[in-house]
């Protein structure tokens, strides 16, 4: 009797509890939904430099977004979309998928973003690597031929706030605007650098930032993350 | 009616969870670095204690004692889903900066030893009342704590500036040392310090 | 190499109780002795080695979007994130209790050093923060997952049996009156906590 009972308490507590998550599940998905999807779209317009103070993100971003590309390993477009840019293959990539294929040697492909911020038409590039605690990940917009950096965003999961998370905020996130990547026609990625920036020689000083104090091993990871992906997008960056 | 008031405030100092009972510190430490999550997962953890202590209470007669930490671990389980689908929903970059530490809600020793202490002996008002008093409690300290890391370590409080740009002139520099999750240790330390002769005395 | 990584990073960098406070509760209720807090340490060890592939194993089967997609390619939209955390806590509450039947029969003598600590385990906040940060870590492996499991538990078992050890002596040197017990342990972790803070450095390539 008494464990029937148990039985019978469980069983019920159970459903009821099903059920409520699921309800609120339900409810709550679609608003969860749009917040992921409209960061996102934040922060790609804010890559390229466009102003999104105030604005209706997702009305922005439909009208400034001129088109999303899929790239190969080999630089070919794969996939071009002019429209239902959320739902696009581009705009919902996992990137640390790709870049997990491309180190086991498999085929992958890559997103470019192209928005219109309304003086040029920017490549806006995702960038997922690791920073000291966990992942950290960002968009970096390049001019159409790919020389100038336009803008940076950058974000993390759990850096050190004060420290590595200072990546986030716009003291170091401006200093990236009009750096170039190239060198010479070489690709030279660009250096997050101790010890100041106005020190280097002024060749140097053209593809280096300034790391933040006491976030060195954040710094080195955006570092290493803009160097990583950049790298795979030559092949088709060269062919521009 | 004194009663009632009683369990709001004595969680507040004398029988302050954190600092007196040294509960639920877990969860806690790692989101003080800054104000506003502080702000947040105090909250949170009102909500979470408040409401499961209610449930629970109401539900005390009819619970099997045999599974009746299953029960609880279940309902606050859900209340804690509830707040985390919540946040998720409505003050998304608020719960990105809490991230795991909202789910972490559930192994909060408050929340489980305020089932088994007193929603499980208690009517559903005093155990509402007592729920909410033991959340301030603890938020109170992760509030206290919060404000001295933000405001020595960046200098900001809720993100403005507080300590003025001139002080920097001349030498300031915002203490690193606070950012890092050691001294939030060391701060509940010394709160304890302070509270602890007031204690004594009574 | 990847693995090794891993273990020795959630050893010394990301500890549970020095870079993240988690399981302090216990951490601080039981640390008086060094015995006893070796034998929490031991059960704490056990257990998360246990859950984190187990939970690794459901998050990535069934809980996270798409994941049920191995059953069939209908279900690649069901996304059951929702039922994370009932579902971890329900695994490590009915692991600790299937761990405490074994124990009790095939080791008496391990289960009277144990057995008292398991129960504790089961709302010990480092074993459900193991398992959420695993998720959020979004290891690519089994193994991985296991060495970050045992990584993190023998990392609380060095703080725990550490701070016993100290607090042993500190017994017998003159701290402040209101500062004796609790006080002085929260600020010894703390100054523990910083020393722990020069390994950071550590990084393997």
């Amino acid at each position: 009797m008494k464990d029937r009972y148990i039985f019978f308490y469980i069983t019920v507590l159970t459903a009821v509890v099903a059920l409520l998550l699921s309800a609120a599940a339900l409810v709550l998905q679609p608003y969860q939904e749009a917040n992921v999807n409209n960061e996102k779209m934040m922060n790609i317009l804010q890559a390229a430099d466009v102003n999104v103070e105030g604005a209706n993100v997702q009305e922005l971003f439909n009208k400034d977004c001129v088109k999303m590309m899929l790239v190969n390993s080999k630089g070919e477009v794969v996939e071009e979309t002019t429209e239902n840019y959320t739902s696009s293959a581009a705009f919902k990539m996992n990137l640390k998928d790709e870049l997990y294929k491309r180190d086991n040697g498999q085929d992958f492909v890559l997103p470019i973003i192209v928005i219109n911020n309304g003086k040029e038409n920017v490549n806006v590039l995702p960038l997922q690597g690791a920073g000291l605690w966990g992942p950290i990940w960002g968009y970096i917009g390049m001019t159409s031929d790919f020389q100038n950096v336009v803008g940076v965003v950058f974000d993390h999961k759990s850096e050190t706030p004060g420290l590595g998370a200072e990546i986030t905020t716009e003291k170091f996130r401006s200093q990236f605007q009009g750096k170039t990547i190239f060198s010479d026609g070489k690709f030279v990625s660009i250096d997050v650098v101790k010890g100041g920036v106005a020190n280097l020689a002024a060749d140097l000083q053209k593809h280096s930032v300034d790391a933040i104090s006491g976030g060195t091993i954040t710094s080195q990871g955006v570092n290493n993350m803009i160097e990583n992906v950049l790298g795979s997008y030559l092949p088709y960056i060269e062919k521009q | 009616m004194s009663k009632n008031l009683e369990l709001l405030t004595a969680p507040l100092r004398k029988a302050n969870p954190v600092t007196v009972l040294i509960l639920g510190i877990c969860s806690a430490l790692a989101v003080t670095a800054k104000l506003k999550p502080a702000l947040v997962m105090a909250l949170s953890v009102t909500v979470v204690i408040a409401l499961s202590n209610l449930v629970i209470s109401l539900l005390r007669k009819g619970i099997p004692s045999k599974i009746r930490i299953i029960v609880q671990l279940i309902v606050i389980a859900t209340l804690v889903i509830l707040v985390d689908q919540f946040l998720k929903a409505f003050v998304y970059d608020v719960s990105k900066q809490l991230s795991v530490f909202v789910g972490l809600i559930i192994t909060n020793c408050i929340v489980m030893g305020r089932l088994e202490a007193f929603a499980m002996g208690n009517g559903p008002w005093e155990s509402l009342l007592d729920g909410i008093g033991n959340g301030l409690g603890y938020g109170i300290i992760l509030v206290i704590v919060a404000f001295f890391r933000e405001l020595f370590g960046s200098g900001t409080l809720l993100g403005f500036q507080i300590i003025p740009e001139g002080l920097y002139n001349f030498g300031y520099m915002n203490n690193g040392l606070m950012i890092l999750p050691p001294m939030a240790l060391i701060i509940v330390g010394v709160i304890i310090w302070l509270q602890k002769p007031e204690e004594d005395k009574k | 190499m990847e693995s090794l990584s891993i273990f020795i990073r959630s050893i010394f960098i990301d500890n549970m109780i020095f870079a993240y406070f988690l399981g302090m509760c216990s951490y601080l209720a039981v640390s008086k002795n060094v015995k006893t807090s070796f034998g929490l340490g031991v059960a704490v060890v056990f257990v998360l080695a246990i859950t984190v592939p187990i939970n690794y194993l459901l998050d990535k089967f069934v809980l996270s979007a798409g994941a049920l997609s191995w059953i069939s390619p209908k279900f690649a939209d069901v996304n059951l994130d929702f039922l994370t955390f009932i579902l971890f806590i329900a695994i490590i509450a009915s692991v600790v209790q299937i761990l405490e039947m074994v124990i009790e029969k095939f080791s008496p003598a391990l289960y009277s050093s144990l057995g008292i600590f398991l129960p504790l385990i089961a709302v010990n906040c480092a074993i459900m923060g193991g398992c959420l940060f695993m998720q959020e870590r979004d290891f690519s492996s089994v193994g991985q997952s296991l060495s970050y499991g045992l990584g993190s538990g023998l990392g609380w078992l060095l703080a725990i049996v550490g701070i016993a050890a100290i607090r042993e002596k500190i017994r017998y040197s003159h701290v402040p009156k209101s500062l004796k017990g609790t006080g002085i342990a929260f600020i010894v972790t703390g100054l523990m906590g910083i020393a722990f803070m020069s390994f950071l450095g550590i990084t393997f390539k």
